[in-house]
This record gives C-alpha cells, sequence and structure tokens, in this order.
C-alpha cells in the first residue's frame, strides 16, 4: 500500500516536472530617454528567494549590482563573497533554490533585447539591471509567478532605489574630489555613478553635489577637507525619485543633465514568451 | 430466526383443525364478547448502541470576517499622514478624478487629518466599517489596522484609503474603492498607487501652506498650514499630482527650482507612492 502511493507520486511529479519544464523567451525594453541598463541578472526560484524587497534593507549582493551593475565575480574580483553569484550559487545552474543568468552589454534607451532562459521549473522570475549613469538606481521584477500557459506576458518595471549610496550625482570619473579619507570615487570599486566606466552619456563635471554637498556632511557641517564627499544611506529599498541634474555640465549641484537624464516610471518593459508545448 | 421457526409450526395446526371439519354445518352463533385486554409484556433489553453518523458539512467562518491593511510608504522623504481605511460596498468613493474634492477630502489632503473623510464614508449607506489609521513615515511599511465587515459582504466589498503626503500642499495617495470581493480567509492582495493633487489649494511650497516637518523646519507647517477653506488651485478637480518643483536649482544657472519652496530635492517622489496590501484573516 505504502510502496504503491509512493510509487504513484513519483509518476505525478515526473509528469508535472515534464509538463512544466520550459525555456521562456525573457526580452527587456528600456522606455527611459537616456538610461542605460547594466547587465541583467535573471532569475527563476523559488519562494525563499528575493532579491529586492520594497521596505526592507538591501543586501550587499544588491548594492553591488544597483551601484556598480556588479553580479559575478567574472565582472569584478573585488565583489567575490558578496555579490547575487556567491547569494544564490553557480550561474547556470540548479541550485537547489534558484537558476540563473547574467545577460551581458548594455540595453541603450527605447531598444529591446530578448534572450531563451531555462526556467528549470522554478515557480518565480526576478530581474534586476542598474540605470546608468546613477548612484544607485534600479530597475526590478520583483518575483512575478511565471506563466506556465503558452502565450505573451507583459510587465511593467520600476526603478527603485537601493538606499545604499547618497544620491549624489557626481561623475565618478572626476579627480578633483575624492571620498571621504582620500579613496578615489567609485563606491564599490567601480566608477560608481556611471557604474560600468565612462557613461554612454555624456555626465558633466564639476558640480557640487545633490543629496550632499562636496565639502560638507549630511548635517551640512563644513567637512576638514574641502574636497571630500561623504558617502551615507538612504534605505531601505524605495522607489526611486528620479536624478535631479541640472542644465549646466561644468558646475551646479549635479554633473548630470535634468533636460536629458530625467524618467518616470515605468522604466522598463519586460514580455516573457512561453512556448506552445 | 426465532419468528421462521414458528411460522412453520403454525401451518401444520391450521390443516389438521382444517380436516376435523366434515359433518353438518350448524348455523353460526354470535360472535364473542371481545375479551379484556391482555397484560402490557416486560419492557425488553436495550439495544446496542448504533455507529456513529457522518461528520456534518464545516460550519461557516461565522458572521463577521476580519482584515488587516498595511500601508508601505515607497517615498524617499515624504511622511504620510494618520489613514483614513474604509471598507464599504460598491457606491461609495472617497473621491472622483475630475470632479470637486469633498470636504472631507480637502481637510485631508491638506491637512492631514482623515477623520472628516472617515465621517463621510460612515454617512455613506454602503459604509461597512472604517479605521483612522496611523500614519507611516518615508520608505517604510506602516503599522496594520484592522477592519470587520460581516460576512455577508465579502463578496462584493471595496477598500478605499486615503493618506496624505504631508510635505506637500494638497497632495494625496491610496486606494479608490478598490475591489477585494471574495476573499478566502488568509488570501492577500497587493495593490500600488500613485499620487493625487487634491485640486483644492495652490501648489505653492511655502512654510505657511504645508503641514509636514520640511514646513516646519522653515519656520511654518503644523495645523495653521494644514486644511485651509479657500479652494486656490488653477483647477477645482481632483487629478494626478504633478509632483513638486523644490528650491533645488532654484540659483543655478538653470532656474529650474523654486526660490520660495521649503522643499528639497529629496522631498521629490515618482510614482507609484504606496504599496497597500490586504490581507483576510479571518
Amino acid at each position: 500500500m505504502k510502496l504503491s502511493t509512493l510509487a504513484s507520486a513519483i509518476l505525478l511529479s515526473t509528469a508535472t516536472a515534464s509538463v512544466a519544464a520550459q525555456t521562456i523567451e525573457v526580452s527587456i525594453t528600456n522606455l527611459t530617454k537616456a538610461m542605460h541598463f547594466t547587465p541583467r541578472l535573471v532569475v527563476a526560484h523559488d519562494a525563499t528567494v528575493d532579491t529586492f524587497e520594497v521596505g526592507t534593507e538591501a543586501s550587499t549582493a544588491l548594492a553591488w549590482m544597483a551601484e556598480a551593475g556588479v553580479i559575478e565575480d567574472e565582472q569584478n574580483a573585488d565583489s567575490a563573497g558578496q555579490n547575487f553569484e556567491a547569494l544564490l550559487g553557480p550561474e547556470d545552474t540548479d541550485n537547489g533554490t534558484n537558476t540563473w543568468h547574467r545577460f551581458g552589454g548594455l540595453v541603450e534607451p527605447s531598444s529591446t533585447l530578448s534572450y531563451p532562459f531555462d526556467t528549470m521549473d522554478y515557480e518565480y522570475l526576478s530581474i534586476v539591471t542598474m540605470l546608468v549613469p546613477t548612484n544607485d538606481a534600479f530597475a526590478g521584477l520583483d518575483s512575478i509567478e511565471i506563466p506556465t500557459e503558452p502565450g505573451t506576458y507583459t510587465y511593467y518595471l520600476n526603478a527603485y532605489d537601493a538606499g545604499t549610496e547618497l544620491n549624489d550625482e557626481l561623475n565618478s570619473a572626476r579627480t578633483d574630489i575624492v571620498e571621504e579619507g582620500g579613496a578615489a570615487l567609485g563606491g564599490y570599486g567601480l566608477p560608481g555613478m556611471a557604474g560600468v566606466g565612462a557613461s554612454p552619456v555624456p555626465v558633466g563635471m564639476g558640480a557640487t553635489g545633490v543629496a550632499v554637498t562636496v565639502g560638507f556632511d549630511q548635517d551640512g557641517n563644513a567637512l576638514a577637507a574641502p574636497n571630500e564627499v561623504v558617502d551615507g544611506t538612504d534605505g531601505p529599498v524605495h522607489i526611486h525619485r528620479n536624478v535631479l541634474g541640472d542644465t549646466d555640465d561644468t558646475a551646479g549641484a549635479s554633473d548630470l543633465n535634468s533636460r536629458v537624464h530625467r524618467w518616470l516610471n515605468p522604466v522598463a518593459r519586460v514580455t516573457i514568451t512561453v512556448p506552445a508545448a | 430466526m426465532n419468528s421462521r421457526l414458528l411460522k412453520l409450526s403454525i401451518i401444520p395446526f391450521f390443516a389438521i383443525a382444517l380436516a376435523g371439519c366434515d359433518g353438518d354445518d350448524g348455523a353460526q352463533g354470535p360472535a364473542g364478547a371481545t375479551g379484556p385486554q391482555g397484560e402490557q409484556g416486560v419492557q425488553g433489553e436495550q439495544g446496542p448502541q448504533g455507529e456513529q453518523g457522518e461528520q456534518g458539512p464545516a460550519g461557516g467562518v461565522g458572521t463577521l470576517a476580519t482584515y488587516t491593511v498595511k500601508v508601505i510608504n515607497l517615498t524617499y522623504s515624504q511622511p504620510f499622514s494618520p489613514a483614513a481605511v474604509m471598507m464599504h460596498e460598491p457606491g461609495f468613493q472617497p473621491f472622483v478624478d475630475g470632479e470637486a474634492a469633498s470636504l472631507g477630502l480637502e481637510v485631508l489632503a491638506e491637512g492631514g487629518n482623515p477623520d472628516d473623510l472617515i465621517a463621510e464614508a460612515m454617512a455613506s449607506s454602503y459604509y461597512l466599517d472604517a479605521v483612522r489609521g496611523e500614519g507611516t513615515p518615508q520608505r517604510s511599511e506602516g503599522t496594520e489596522t484592522t477592519l470587520i465587515v460581516p460576512t455577508l459582504d465579502t463578496d462584493n466589498l471595496r477598500l478605499s484609503l486615503v493618506t496624505m503626503l504631508v510635505d506637500t500642499n494638497d497632495a494625496f495617495t491610496g486606494l479608490n474603492a478598490a475591489d477585494i470581493s471574495n476573499m478566502e480567509v488568509g488570501d492577500y492582495r497587493m495593490f500600488t498607487a500613485p499620487s493625487w493633487d487634491s485640486g483644492t489649494e495652490a501648489n505653492t511650497e511655502t512654510a505657511a501652506t504645508i503641514p509636514g516637518p520640511a514646513a516646519q523646519a522653515a519656520g511654518g507647517g503644523g495645523a495653521a498650514a494644514g486644511f485651509d477653506a479657500a479652494r486656490d488651485d488653477v483647477f477645482d478637480r481632483v487629478h494626478f499630482h504633478p509632483g513638486v518643483v523644490t528650491n533645488a536649482n532654484a540659483t543655478d544657472p538653470s532656474l529650474e527650482g523654486l526660490s520660495d519652496s521649503v522643499l528639497s530635492e529629496g522631498d521629490r517622489w515618482d510614482n507609484p507612492t504606496a504599496r497597500i496590501v490586504v490581507q483576510r484573516t479571518r
């Protein structure tokens, strides 16, 4: 009696697996005017995995992704042990609770990239990608249930602020200013605001800072070194209030351009295509 | 088995009696008088207990259904006022886009006090329950409120929630008669909400017209800077909020900012401004 129950259970689960096992098409459209999307983390997972959650402090892995566009060691060795690769397990592997892939390259404004992705039967799908040039803005798809019926499904993504870095909007390529303590700008070891090196959209130089001013702490008190920038946090994860920018590429509060770099939600469209069986 | 044996033994007895009636038949005599009733027999022993009956259908969940409602503030720096949290049947709406705000909505959207709007809901014939929720600080999860409605109404139920972005003239976010019908115990539903402008106060962003902490830091704010009966916005209609200008970039060459605004760039937001989670707990 017991044996036959077991046997039929196994039979059932095999049957379910063969139905659900699917490679879906994931297509991402950048809806912004002038923000680029860094390499995308696409992860299929069970209910125990959460790449981000509004109202909750960001993980170190999310900080690396949102501040520097880094998902795995291969992109930046300094992130080893702290990035999503460390959090989730090896890429393109069934890690027991998830499977994930990094889709490389930048998604330019008003463009779409599509990829096949093997979900390995996991129930949920999440996507995160950094918006550059920003301090720590990212577009996120938070644990949607992966559809199983053949068809095309559309989702709109908002821009979130990881809350792990103040939105100073200062060009990380600048050498006239430094982090508090004297280190070069760049947050998690990469050109900070631009994330993936030189920004694909021209960014100014010489601004004094938006959320925090060069040479002052967060409360407005002057620092001993007038060329230092205080970094701080502004978490937990929340909806990004948008960049401020200004119209002066060599001065003003921001190294971003208010007529170019701003956005409004949604910032991305994701379509999932489940092929006919 | 016993009774069967008895029947079998009676049959031969009748056969013998019939066989003995061979002579002349005399006239039939009159029927004899009815004999006296026999004594009552002794009571039999009690029979064995019957089997237990089948289990009846599961009982209902009672006559009242309980829901919890939680607000998550998604903004960087806009605290939310105490909220008007209202459950009702379809028919009531705290506001209608493109129409003038009710007085209760104006009081809430300008000054952050939900009591008048709750009173308007209670006066509606569609009203079921309402709670004055606590305020929700910026980028945080708020406190749960609990509402109770008759179970009979759960199949066609609406949730409305209005809370002010207090560092504004008259911005609010929330739900406008969102459908929460047919939730089972344990179910939850999640909504994200944009922000509206009640259209009842000009968006001057001054210390004298904003009740929240940004205006207080500039020497204004509080109740005196909240509700004002005058309706001096461009159009007296509820509409989507265009966002705040703030004093950022007010003095640089771009002149994009509003120099007499008491708001800073941190007070800006993008939609959605709130996530609302409702769960049926009983």
